[in-house]
C-alpha cells in the first residue's frame, strides 16, 4: 500500500461552526498536497483549527466543503470507515488504546481489521516495546509505552497516511525524541505519508515540511 | 474483519469478568424461567394428550327412566293397576350381541368396553363367610362396588321378585379381572394363583376368608348353583384375591362375562344372547363421545324402543383437563413475563454497557471498524455469554420446572380438594359418583383382554389431585425436559437478544468517532 508516489492532496478544504447565531469559519478554502516519504508539521496556536483540520482529512468529520482525495480517490465518493480502514491511521495525544487488552493485542486488533494476520511483536519491537511488556495490559504500561504502542499500532494497519495529534504532548523530551525518530523512519523508511498536529517547536523542527495553521489558512 | 469481531468479543467476555459474570447470572434466571415454562407446557400438553387417551370418557346404556316413567304413567292414564306395574316392573337390559355389535363397528370410537353380570348362587357343601353391615351374608348384591343395586340391575337374570330366595355367593362377571372395581387403587389384590381375562372360561377368583374356610387353593375344583334356574356350574380356582375394603364380600367370586352367563338357564345361555349390564364404551377421545352416541343411536333404534339411553361421562376428562390446563396457563403466563422482564433488563444493561464503551466504539471506528462491525461484537459476546448461561440453565432447567410445576399444580389440588369437599365429602362425586374414582391409569388403556396393566404411582390422575395421591404418593407432573424445550429455550434466549440489541444498536449508529474522541480528549 505504501507507496512513494503516493499524495493526499486536499482541494479547497473549508469548514465553520454555528456558534449560536453566529458562524465561525475555522477552515477557509485551505488546499495542500502531501507527499510519500515526507512528514509534515502542522503547527498553529490554540484554536486554529489544526484537529479539525486532521479530523477532516482522516474522515473523523464530516466534509462540508471541498475535498480530500488520496491519489485520485475521493473521500467524498468513498465512506469515512472505508477511507480510515484503507488509508489512513491516526495516533491521537491520549494513545486512545483499547484498555482490556494487552499492548500485542491491541496491534493485533488494528493489523487484523484488513484480514491480514500480522504479528504484533514485529511492529511493537520496532517502536521500542519487547515481546515481553507487549504480554501487558495496557494500563500497565508507562505514558510513553503507551504512544509507542499506538504508532505501532498504526504501523500495524499497514495504511500509507499515518496522522498523529499532539503525539508526543504528555512525553517527556527523552521519549519525544524516540517517537520523532519512529514517524521520521515511517515516512523516510516506509514511504508512508506522515502528518504529524503539534505545538512541539522539537518535533516541529525535525519534520520535512511545516505548515502552519493560521486564521483558517494554511500556510 | 470477522475473525477479528470475534477476538475483540472473545477479549472483552474474558477480561471484563464482573460484566459477565453479572450476564450470565441473568441469562441463566431468565433461561431456567424459560425453559421451567417451556417444560410445563410440554409436560402439560403430553399430560392432555395422555389424560385425552387414558380418560377419553365413557359412554354407557343406561335405562331411561323418563321414558319407563311416562310409559307407566300411560298405562295407568289406561287403567292399570299402578300396584301390579310397579311389583312386576323390572329395568330394561341389554343383548350382549348388541352390545358386542357396537363394538366391532365403531372400533374408530370405542378403545375398550366392559359388560357386568352378578348372580346370586348358592353353594352344595362349601361354607361361607359371615360377614357384618353391609356386606351380610344373604344380602343379595353383596355391597360390592359396582354390583347392581335396587332392582337387580340390568343384565341379570335374577328374578329379584323371588324374596324367599337367599344367596349365599354373589357370582360377579365381567371382561377382566383390570375391570373389578377396588384393583386400580389397589383394594384388590392377587394372594394366590393369577387373574382371569376373557379367554378364562370356567376359572373364578375367590376371596382369602372364603378359601381358608373351604381349604380351597388355586386349581381347585368346586361346584355352586344359581338359586332361581338352578343351575349348577363347576368352576376352576385360578386365583385367590384379598381385599381391604370395608364394602367387601368375602362370598363374592370374580369370573369372566362367559363363565358368570353359563349360571343362566341352558336355553338363554345357549341363545348366547343373554342380557349383560353396567355396559361401558372407553372412549379413544372423550371430544368424539357425543358423536358415537348420535351414530348409535341412528343404527340401533332398538336401544330406545327398550326404554335404553346413553350417558356421556367426560366429568374426569373434563375436571383433570382445566386442573392441568391452569398450569399450562401459569406456565404461559411465566414465560410471557419473564421474555418482556429479560427484554428490558438485557437492553438496559447492554446500553449501560455501551455508553460505558463508548470510548472503545470510537477507538475501534477510528481504527476503521463499521457500526455494523462493532454491533455485530457486542451481540457476539451477547451471544456467547447468552449461551453459557442458557447451557447451564438446561442442566438445573429441568429440576426447576419440576419443582415450579409441582407446586402449582399443588395449589390446583388444594383448590380442587375444597371443590370436592362441597360434594359431599365424596371425592369420587366429582366422578360421575363412581366410588373409588376412575382411575386414569393404564388397565382402561389395554383391551380387556390384553394383560391389565397395575396402576403405577408415577401417573397423574383425577383421583390423585383430588384425593392427595394414590397411596399416599406424592403428586407429580411428569416433568422431562425434551430436545424440542431446549431448542425452544435457545431460539428464545437468542431472540430475546436481538430483541434487547435494537435500542442500544440505534444509539450506535448515531455515534461519530470524532465526537467520542473528542470528548474524550
Amino acid at each position: 500500500m505504501a507507496d512513494s508516489k503516493n499524495t493526499l492532496t486536499i482541494e479547497n478544504l473549508s469548514y465553520s461552526y454555528q456558534n449560536g447565531e453566529r458562524t465561525q469559519k475555522i477552515l477557509d478554502n485551505v488546499n495542500a498536497k502531501f507527499e510519500a516519504g515526507k512528514i509534515y508539521a502542522i503547527v498553529g496556536e490554540s484554536g486554529s483549527g489544526k484537529t479539525t483540520f486532521l479530523s477532516l482529512i482522516s474522515a473523523l468529520d464530516k466534509l462540508q466543503e471541498g475535498d480530500v482525495k488520496f491519489n485520485t480517490k475521493s473521500l467524498r465518493k468513498i465512506t469515512g470507515q472505508e477511507y480510515r480502514l484503507k488509508y489512513v491511521n491516526i495516533v491521537f495525544q491520549s494513545y486512545n488504546l483499547i484498555k482490556y487488552m494487552t499492548a500485542a493485542e491491541n496491534v493485533e486488533v488494528a493489523s487484523d481489521f484488513d484480514g491480514r494476520k500480522a504479528d504484533p511483536n514485529k511492529y511493537l519491537e520496532k517502536v521500542g516495546i519487547t515481546a515481553e511488556e507487549g504480554k501487558r495490559l495496557i494500563g500497565k504500561l508507562s505514558g510513553g509505552q503507551q504512544q509507542r504502542v499506538a504508532i505501532a499500532r498504526a504501523l500495524a494497519s499497514n495504511s500509507p497516511i499515518i496522522m498523529a495529534d499532539e503525539p508526543t504532548g504528555n512525553l517527556d523530551e527523552d521519549t519525544e525524541e524516540k517517537i520523532i525518530e519512529i514517524f521520521r523512519d515511517l515516512a523516510h523508511k516506509d514511504k508512508k505519508i506522515v502528518i504529524i498536529v503539534t505545538h512541539s517547536r522539537r518535533v516541529a523542527n525535525k519534520a520535512d515540511k511545516v505548515l502552519t495553521l493560521r486564521r483558517g489558512k494554511l500556510s | 474483519m470477522f475473525r477479528n469481531m470475534l477476538k475483540r468479543s472473545w477479549l472483552s467476555i474474558k477480561r471484563k469478568l464482573g460484566r459477565t459474570i453479572i450476564l450470565t447470572l441473568i441469562f441463566f434466571m431468565m433461561a431456567n424461567l424459560v425453559l421451567a415454562a417451556f417444560i410445563i407446557k410440554s409436560a402439560v400438553s403430553a399430560q392432555m394428550d395422555y389424560a385425552k387417551s387414558t380418560l377419553g370418557g365413557t359412554v354407557s346404556i343406561q335405562a331411561d327412566m323418563d321414558a319407563i316413567r311416562e310409559n307407566q304413567k300411560t298405562e295407568m292414564e289406561q287403567g292399570g293397576d299402578p300396584s301390579e306395574m310397579f311389583k312386576s316392573m323390572s329395568r330394561p337390559s341389554v343383548k350382549v350381541e348388541t352390545a358386542n355389535q357396537i363394538v366391532t363397528t365403531y372400533t374408530d370410537y370405542i378403545k375398550d368396553y366392559s359388560y357386568e353380570i352378578s348372580v346370586s348362587a348358592n353353594s352344595y357343601n362349601l361354607e361361607t363367610v359371615e360377614t357384618k353391615g353391609f356386606g351380610d351374608k344373604g344380602s343379595r348384591m353383596g355391597g360390592m362396588p359396582g354390583m347392581q343395586s335396587m332392582f337387580g340391575g340390568m343384565g341379570t337374570t335374577d328374578d329379584s321378585s323371588d324374596s324367599s330366595l337367599d344367596s349365599d355367593i354373589t357370582i360377579y362377571g365381567v371382561n377382566a379381572y383390570a375391570y373389578i372395581d377396588g384393583v386400580d387403587d389397589e383394594t384388590v389384590t392377587i394372594k394366590d394363583g393369577t387373574y382371569f381375562d376373557e379367554d378364562s372360561t370356567g376359572s373364578v377368583m375367590i376371596s382369602y376368608e372364603f378359601s381358608e374356610l373351604n381349604s380351597l387353593k388355586v386349581g381347585d375344583i368346586f361346584k355352586i348353583k344359581n338359586i332361581y334356574t338352578e343351575k349348577s356350574v363347576s368352576l376352576t380356582v385360578i386365583g385367590i384375591y384379598d381385599t381391604s375394603s370395608e364394602r367387601a364380600n368375602a362370598n363374592t367370586m370374580y369370573m369372566n362375562t362367559e363363565t358368570a352367563a353359563k349360571f343362566f338357564d341352558t336355553d338363554e345361555y345357549n341363545d348366547g344372547n343373554y342380557s349383560v349390564g353396567d355396559v361401558k364404551f372407553y372412549m379413544i377421545n372423550s371430544d368424539n363421545a357425543e358423536e358415537f352416541v348420535e351414530k348409535v343411536n341412528a343404527e340401533f333404534t332398538e336401544l330406545a324402543e327398550d326404554n335404553l339411553k346413553f350417558a356421556v361421562d367426560t366429568s374426569e376428562y373434563d375436571s383433570l383437563s382445566s386442573s392441568i390446563e391452569s398450569v399450562g396457563g401459569f406456565a404461559d403466563t411465566i414465560l410471557i413475563i419473564v421474555i418482556i422482564a429479560a427484554i428490558i433488563i438485557i437492553t438496559l444493561i447492554v446500553t449501560i454497557n455501551v455508553k460505558d464503551r463508548r470510548y472503545e466504539i470510537g477507538v475501534l471506528m477510528s481504527l476503521g471498524a463499521s457500526k455494523k462491525n462493532v454491533i455485530s461484537q457486542i451481540a457476539t459476546e451477547l451471544l456467547v455469554i447468552g449461551t453459557f448461561g442458557f447451557a447451564l440453565a438446561s442442566v438445573t432447567g429441568t429440576v426447576f420446572a419440576s419443582s415450579l410445576g409441582n407446586s402449582i399444580l399443588e395449589s390446583q389440588v388444594t383448590s380442587s380438594n375444597q371443590q370436592s369437599e362441597r360434594n359431599f365429602g365424596r371425592p369420587g362425586a366429582m366422578m360421575g359418583g363412581m366410588p373409588g374414582g376412575f382411575s386414569g391409569g393404564s388397565s382402561r388403556g389395554s383391551k380387556s383382554s390384553d394383560i391389565p396393566d397395575m396402576p403405577d404411582g408415577d401417573t397423574l390422575n383425577m383421583k390423585d389431585i383430588i384425593g392427595g395421591g394414590r397411596n399416599g404418593q406424592k403428586i407429580e407432573l411428569d416433568i422431562n425436559a425434551e430436545p424440542i424445550d431446549y431448542l425452544l429455550l435457545f431460539v428464545t434466549g437468542y431472540l430475546v437478544i436481538v430483541f434487547a440489541l435494537i435500542l442500544p444498536s440505534i444509539s450506535i449508529m448515531r455515534y461519530q468517532p470524532k465526537e467520542i474522541l473528542s470528548g474524550k480528549e
